[in-house]
Protein backbone atom coordinates (compact mmCIF):
# COMPACT_ATOMS: atom_id res chain seq x y z
CA UNK A 1 0.00 0.00 0.00
CA UNK A 2 0.92 3.63 -1.01
CA UNK A 3 2.54 5.30 1.71
CA UNK A 4 0.19 8.57 2.16
CA UNK A 5 2.07 12.38 1.40
CA UNK A 6 2.38 14.37 4.13
CA UNK A 7 -0.10 16.72 2.37
CA UNK A 8 -2.65 13.87 1.82
CA UNK A 9 -2.75 13.58 5.86
CA UNK A 10 -2.93 17.45 6.44
CA UNK A 11 -5.93 17.07 4.09
CA UNK A 12 -7.23 14.11 6.59
CA UNK A 13 -6.73 15.94 9.51
CA UNK A 14 -8.71 19.07 8.23
CA UNK A 15 -11.50 17.06 7.40
CA UNK A 16 -11.94 15.29 10.88
CA UNK A 17 -9.87 12.73 10.91
CA UNK A 18 -7.85 13.38 14.03
CA UNK A 19 -5.91 9.52 13.42
CA UNK A 20 -4.29 10.75 10.31
CA UNK A 21 -2.53 13.61 12.59
CA UNK A 22 -0.62 10.48 14.44
CA UNK A 23 0.55 9.32 11.23
CA UNK A 24 2.28 12.82 10.72
CA UNK A 25 3.83 12.78 14.30
CA UNK A 26 4.91 9.52 13.75
CA UNK A 27 7.11 10.74 10.45
CA UNK A 28 8.35 13.59 12.43
CA UNK A 29 8.72 13.30 15.59
CA UNK A 30 12.32 11.78 15.93
CA UNK A 31 13.36 14.98 14.23
CA UNK A 32 11.48 17.44 16.46
CA UNK A 33 12.74 14.98 19.28
CA UNK A 34 16.30 15.39 18.15
CA UNK A 35 16.09 19.17 17.43
CA UNK A 36 14.69 20.01 20.94
CA UNK A 37 17.19 18.12 22.29
CA UNK A 38 19.82 20.03 20.70
CA UNK A 39 18.25 22.92 22.82
CA UNK A 40 17.12 21.92 25.90
CA UNK A 41 20.23 19.04 26.61
CA UNK A 42 17.88 16.55 28.62
CA UNK A 43 15.38 14.25 26.97
CA UNK A 44 12.19 15.01 30.07
CA UNK A 45 12.34 18.97 28.62
CA UNK A 46 12.94 17.68 25.18
CA UNK A 47 10.15 15.65 25.07
CA UNK A 48 7.74 18.13 26.58
CA UNK A 49 9.14 20.73 24.31
CA UNK A 50 8.60 18.50 20.49
CA UNK A 51 5.15 17.56 22.21
CA UNK A 52 4.22 21.35 22.59
CA UNK A 53 5.19 22.13 19.08
CA UNK A 54 3.06 19.47 17.70
CA UNK A 55 0.31 20.68 19.49
CA UNK A 56 0.74 24.37 18.29
CA UNK A 57 1.14 22.55 14.77
CA UNK A 58 -2.22 21.31 15.28
CA UNK A 59 -4.07 24.13 16.02
CA UNK A 60 -2.56 26.36 13.64
CA UNK A 61 -2.84 23.44 10.58
CA UNK A 62 -5.76 25.35 8.89
CA UNK A 63 -3.15 28.27 7.99
CA UNK A 64 -0.27 25.74 6.36
CA UNK A 65 0.15 27.08 3.16
CA UNK A 66 -0.35 23.95 1.23
CA UNK A 67 2.30 25.10 -1.64
CA UNK A 68 5.25 25.05 1.27
CA UNK A 69 7.01 21.70 2.75
CA UNK A 70 5.23 20.44 5.72
CA UNK A 71 8.88 19.77 7.71
CA UNK A 72 9.71 22.95 6.64
CA UNK A 73 7.08 25.53 8.72
CA UNK A 74 6.99 21.85 11.47
CA UNK A 75 10.76 22.54 11.49
CA UNK A 76 10.12 26.64 12.07
CA UNK A 77 7.58 25.94 15.39
CA UNK A 78 9.83 23.51 16.70
CA UNK A 79 12.68 26.08 16.53
CA UNK A 80 10.51 28.78 17.83
CA UNK A 81 9.02 26.62 20.62
CA UNK A 82 12.35 25.64 21.58
CA UNK A 83 13.92 28.66 21.83
CA UNK A 84 11.14 30.58 23.77
CA UNK A 85 11.64 27.35 26.38
CA UNK A 86 15.02 28.02 25.96
CA UNK A 87 14.25 32.04 27.19
CA UNK A 88 12.02 30.89 30.15
CA UNK A 89 14.47 28.35 31.52
CA UNK A 90 17.46 30.80 30.94
CA UNK A 91 19.73 27.80 30.36
CA UNK A 92 23.60 28.85 29.97
CA UNK A 93 23.99 28.84 26.18
CA UNK A 94 27.86 29.98 25.89
CA UNK A 95 29.95 30.24 22.56
CA UNK A 96 33.47 27.96 21.72
CA UNK A 97 34.37 31.70 21.49
CA UNK A 98 33.93 32.46 25.40
CA UNK A 99 36.76 32.39 27.24
CA UNK A 100 35.18 29.90 30.10
CA UNK A 101 33.52 27.35 27.65
CA UNK A 102 37.24 26.16 27.00
CA UNK A 103 37.30 25.26 31.08
CA UNK A 104 33.64 23.96 30.37
CA UNK A 105 34.61 21.79 28.01
CA UNK A 106 37.56 20.56 29.63
CA UNK A 107 35.70 19.62 32.70
CA UNK A 108 32.32 18.09 30.31
CA UNK A 109 35.34 15.76 28.33
CA UNK A 110 36.95 14.79 31.69
CA UNK A 111 34.00 13.28 33.14
CA UNK A 112 33.71 11.36 29.60
CA UNK A 113 37.08 10.43 29.48
CA UNK A 114 36.55 8.97 32.60
CA UNK A 115 34.33 6.67 31.02
CA UNK A 116 35.59 3.58 29.25
CA UNK A 117 36.51 5.54 25.51
CA UNK A 118 36.51 2.52 23.76
CA UNK A 119 33.00 1.69 24.56
CA UNK A 120 32.25 5.02 23.28
CA UNK A 121 30.70 5.31 20.12
CA UNK A 122 32.30 7.89 18.10
CA UNK A 123 28.42 9.17 17.59
CA UNK A 124 28.47 9.71 21.40
CA UNK A 125 31.50 12.29 20.81
CA UNK A 126 29.77 13.75 17.76
CA UNK A 127 26.69 14.66 19.74
CA UNK A 128 28.04 16.10 22.64
CA UNK A 129 30.27 18.50 20.44
CA UNK A 130 27.44 19.61 18.99
CA UNK A 131 25.48 19.99 22.21
CA UNK A 132 28.44 22.18 23.36
CA UNK A 133 27.82 24.18 19.99
CA UNK A 134 25.57 27.44 20.40
CA UNK A 135 22.03 26.68 20.06
CA UNK A 136 21.83 28.75 16.42
CA UNK A 137 24.54 26.53 15.79
CA UNK A 138 23.45 23.33 16.33
CA UNK A 139 20.03 24.04 14.46
CA UNK A 140 21.88 24.46 11.49
CA UNK A 141 24.06 21.34 12.15
CA UNK A 142 21.15 19.67 12.59
CA UNK A 143 18.71 20.92 9.84
CA UNK A 144 21.71 20.43 7.10
CA UNK A 145 22.51 17.06 8.24
CA UNK A 146 19.93 15.29 9.61
CA UNK A 147 17.13 16.38 7.90
CA UNK A 148 19.03 17.13 4.93
CA UNK A 149 17.79 20.31 4.27
CA UNK A 150 19.43 22.64 1.31
CA UNK A 151 20.53 26.46 2.78
CA UNK A 152 17.49 27.90 1.18
CA UNK A 153 15.41 25.70 3.15
CA UNK A 154 17.38 26.31 6.59
CA UNK A 155 17.08 29.95 5.78
CA UNK A 156 13.24 29.65 5.60
CA UNK A 157 12.97 27.50 9.01
CA UNK A 158 15.10 29.87 10.78
CA UNK A 159 13.80 33.16 9.00
CA UNK A 160 17.47 34.15 8.10
CA UNK A 161 19.35 35.11 4.54
CA UNK A 162 20.56 31.82 2.87
CA UNK A 163 24.17 33.35 2.79
CA UNK A 164 23.98 33.71 6.69
CA UNK A 165 23.16 30.04 7.13
CA UNK A 166 26.29 29.10 4.83
CA UNK A 167 28.08 31.55 6.70
CA UNK A 168 27.10 29.97 9.61
CA UNK A 169 27.17 26.46 8.82
CA UNK A 170 30.98 27.21 7.87
CA UNK A 171 31.82 28.30 11.28
CA UNK A 172 29.48 25.78 12.97
CA UNK A 173 31.41 23.04 11.54
CA UNK A 174 35.02 24.79 12.27
CA UNK A 175 33.85 24.62 16.10
CA UNK A 176 33.06 20.91 16.04
CA UNK A 177 36.04 20.18 14.45
CA UNK A 178 37.81 21.84 17.34
CA UNK A 179 35.79 20.41 19.68
CA UNK A 180 35.87 17.19 18.42
CA UNK A 181 39.76 17.62 18.31
CA UNK A 182 40.02 18.23 21.72
CA UNK A 183 37.61 15.80 23.30
CA UNK A 184 39.26 13.12 21.27
CA UNK A 185 42.63 13.97 21.10
CA UNK A 186 44.47 10.77 20.17
CA UNK A 187 42.00 8.89 18.84
CA UNK A 188 40.93 11.44 16.23
CA UNK A 189 42.78 9.93 13.81
CA UNK A 190 41.32 6.35 14.47
CA UNK A 191 37.77 8.27 14.12
CA UNK A 192 38.02 10.37 11.99
CA UNK B 1 39.83 35.21 -0.32
CA UNK B 2 38.30 31.56 0.66
CA UNK B 3 40.61 29.75 3.58
CA UNK B 4 41.74 26.23 2.36
CA UNK B 5 38.58 24.66 4.89
CA UNK B 6 36.03 26.91 3.13
CA UNK B 7 37.03 25.83 -0.49
CA UNK B 8 36.78 22.19 0.74
CA UNK B 9 33.53 22.52 2.35
CA UNK B 10 32.05 24.21 -0.86
CA UNK B 11 33.54 21.51 -2.84
CA UNK B 12 31.74 18.68 -0.63
CA UNK B 13 28.85 20.30 -0.39
CA UNK B 14 28.48 20.49 -3.73
CA UNK B 15 28.81 24.23 -4.12
CA UNK B 16 31.86 25.04 -6.30
CA UNK B 17 31.22 25.96 -9.78
CA UNK B 18 32.79 23.08 -12.67
CA UNK B 19 36.51 25.21 -12.87
CA UNK B 20 36.78 25.71 -8.73
CA UNK B 21 35.46 21.98 -8.72
CA UNK B 22 38.96 20.94 -10.96
CA UNK B 23 40.95 23.35 -9.14
CA UNK B 24 40.12 21.47 -5.99
CA UNK B 25 40.99 18.20 -7.12
CA UNK B 26 44.15 18.96 -8.79
CA UNK B 27 45.30 20.71 -5.18
CA UNK B 28 43.45 17.21 -2.99
CA UNK B 29 45.90 14.86 -5.48
CA UNK B 30 48.78 16.74 -5.38
CA UNK B 31 49.27 18.92 -2.27
CA UNK B 32 49.14 16.18 0.57
CA UNK B 33 48.24 19.43 2.92
CA UNK B 34 45.38 19.95 1.06
CA UNK B 35 44.45 16.25 0.45
CA UNK B 36 44.76 15.39 4.64
CA UNK B 37 42.40 18.07 5.24
CA UNK B 38 40.04 17.29 3.04
CA UNK B 39 40.02 13.61 4.30
CA UNK B 40 39.15 14.97 8.40
CA UNK B 41 36.63 16.93 6.71
CA UNK B 42 34.59 14.12 4.77
CA UNK B 43 35.02 12.03 7.62
CA UNK B 44 33.40 14.54 9.33
CA UNK B 45 30.73 15.55 6.89
CA UNK B 46 30.15 11.54 6.42
CA UNK B 47 30.05 10.92 10.41
CA UNK B 48 27.45 13.66 10.93
CA UNK B 49 24.95 12.10 7.62
CA UNK B 50 25.08 9.03 9.50
CA UNK B 51 24.57 9.99 13.03
CA UNK B 52 21.06 8.89 14.14
CA UNK B 53 18.10 10.73 15.04
CA UNK B 54 17.02 10.30 18.38
CA UNK B 55 14.52 8.11 19.60
CA UNK B 56 11.72 9.81 22.02
CA UNK B 57 9.71 7.80 24.51
CA UNK B 58 7.14 5.11 23.25
CA UNK B 59 4.36 7.30 24.82
CA UNK B 60 4.96 10.49 22.41
CA UNK B 61 2.61 9.74 19.78
CA UNK B 62 -0.11 8.37 22.69
CA UNK B 63 0.50 12.17 24.86
CA UNK B 64 0.43 14.29 21.58
CA UNK B 65 -2.72 12.42 20.58
CA UNK B 66 -4.51 12.88 24.13
CA UNK B 67 -3.69 17.19 24.05
CA UNK B 68 -4.74 17.13 20.82
CA UNK B 69 -7.88 15.94 21.38
CA UNK B 70 -8.66 18.48 23.76
CA UNK B 71 -8.04 21.01 21.27
CA UNK B 72 -10.97 22.33 18.74
CA UNK B 73 -10.84 20.95 15.13
CA UNK B 74 -8.28 23.19 13.17
CA UNK B 75 -10.34 25.18 10.43
CA UNK B 76 -8.62 26.01 6.96
CA UNK B 77 -8.96 29.60 6.82
CA UNK B 78 -8.78 30.78 3.03
CA UNK B 79 -11.55 31.32 1.18
CA UNK B 80 -13.73 28.92 -0.81
CA UNK B 81 -14.71 31.74 -3.19
CA UNK B 82 -13.69 31.20 -6.75
CA UNK B 83 -11.29 34.01 -8.01
CA UNK B 84 -13.36 33.99 -11.50
CA UNK B 85 -16.52 35.23 -9.59
CA UNK B 86 -14.80 38.09 -8.02
CA UNK B 87 -13.16 39.18 -11.39
CA UNK B 88 -17.13 38.56 -13.24
CA UNK B 89 -17.99 41.02 -10.45
CA UNK B 90 -15.18 43.34 -11.27
CA UNK B 91 -15.49 43.42 -14.80
CA UNK B 92 -19.72 44.38 -14.68
CA UNK B 93 -19.03 47.18 -12.46
CA UNK B 94 -15.97 48.38 -14.62
CA UNK B 95 -18.28 47.70 -17.84
CA UNK B 96 -21.04 49.85 -16.16
CA UNK B 97 -18.99 52.29 -14.93
CA UNK B 98 -17.52 53.19 -18.79
CA UNK B 99 -20.76 52.40 -20.30
CA UNK B 100 -22.42 55.41 -17.92
CA UNK B 101 -19.00 57.50 -19.41
CA UNK B 102 -19.63 56.63 -23.00
CA UNK B 103 -23.28 57.61 -22.77
CA UNK B 104 -22.87 60.98 -20.63
CA UNK B 105 -20.23 61.99 -22.91
CA UNK B 106 -22.52 61.46 -26.29
CA UNK B 107 -25.45 63.33 -24.93
CA UNK B 108 -23.63 66.12 -23.78
CA UNK B 109 -22.96 69.03 -26.22
CA UNK B 110 -19.88 69.94 -24.32
CA UNK B 111 -19.81 73.54 -25.24
CA UNK B 112 -18.73 76.22 -22.94
CA UNK B 113 -21.71 78.28 -22.96
CA UNK B 114 -24.07 75.86 -21.74
CA UNK B 115 -22.07 74.86 -18.81
CA UNK B 116 -23.17 77.11 -15.86
CA UNK B 117 -23.48 75.88 -12.17
CA UNK B 118 -26.31 74.47 -11.39
CA UNK B 119 -28.65 76.60 -9.05
CA UNK B 120 -30.84 74.81 -6.32
CA UNK B 121 -34.20 76.97 -4.52
CA UNK B 122 -35.83 75.15 -1.55
CA UNK B 123 -38.23 77.10 0.44
CA UNK B 124 -38.28 75.96 3.90
CA UNK B 125 -41.93 77.40 5.50
CA UNK B 126 -42.68 75.14 8.77
CA UNK B 127 -45.16 76.22 11.44
CA UNK B 128 -43.55 74.76 14.63
CA UNK B 129 -46.19 75.74 16.81
CA UNK B 130 -48.50 73.43 14.60
CA UNK B 131 -46.20 70.72 14.70
CA UNK B 132 -45.61 70.31 18.88
CA UNK B 133 -48.69 70.22 20.46
CA UNK B 134 -49.94 68.36 23.52
CA UNK B 135 -50.95 65.80 21.25
CA UNK B 136 -47.86 64.81 19.61
CA UNK B 137 -46.00 64.91 22.65
CA UNK B 138 -48.24 62.21 24.35
CA UNK B 139 -47.67 60.09 21.38
CA UNK B 140 -43.88 60.88 21.96
CA UNK B 141 -43.84 59.70 24.95
CA UNK B 142 -45.95 56.89 25.25
CA UNK B 143 -43.57 55.12 22.17
CA UNK B 144 -41.01 55.77 24.55
CA UNK B 145 -41.75 54.45 27.21
CA UNK B 146 -43.07 51.24 25.05
CA UNK B 147 -39.14 50.73 23.91
CA UNK B 148 -38.36 50.82 27.23
CA UNK B 149 -40.51 48.32 28.25
CA UNK B 150 -39.44 46.55 25.73
CA UNK B 151 -35.78 46.59 27.05
CA UNK B 152 -36.62 45.74 30.45
CA UNK B 153 -38.58 42.39 29.06
CA UNK B 154 -35.29 41.52 27.29
CA UNK B 155 -32.33 42.51 29.42
CA UNK B 156 -34.72 40.26 32.39
CA UNK B 157 -35.60 37.09 30.04
CA UNK B 158 -31.56 37.34 28.86
CA UNK B 159 -30.35 37.36 32.62
CA UNK B 160 -32.77 34.42 33.30
CA UNK B 161 -31.34 32.25 30.69
CA UNK B 162 -27.64 33.40 31.64
CA UNK B 163 -28.63 32.15 35.28
CA UNK B 164 -30.35 28.49 33.99
CA UNK B 165 -27.11 28.14 32.15
CA UNK B 166 -25.02 28.28 34.63
CA UNK B 167 -27.06 26.32 37.34
CA UNK B 168 -27.25 23.71 34.29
Amino acid sequence: MQQQTDLELIADTLAGKTASYALLVNRHKRFVFTMALKFVKNREDAEEVAQDCFVKAYKALGTFKQTAKFSTWLYTIAYTTAMTHLRKKRLPTNSIDEENSHLQLQHSISSYRADDVEKKSKYVYLNLAISQLLPDDAAIITLFYQAEQSLEEIAETLHMESNTIKVKLHRARIRLKEKLQVMLKEEVKELL
Amino acid sequence: MKTMEEQLWDYIDGLTTEAERQVLESKIANDPQFRDQYHALLAIHQMMQQNELEEPSMSFTRNVMEQVALEPQPLVLKTKVDPRVIYSIAAIFILGIFSLLIYTLSNSTLSMQEMAMPTLNVQVNLNMTELVNTMALRVFFCVDILLALIYADRLLRSRKSGRNFKEA
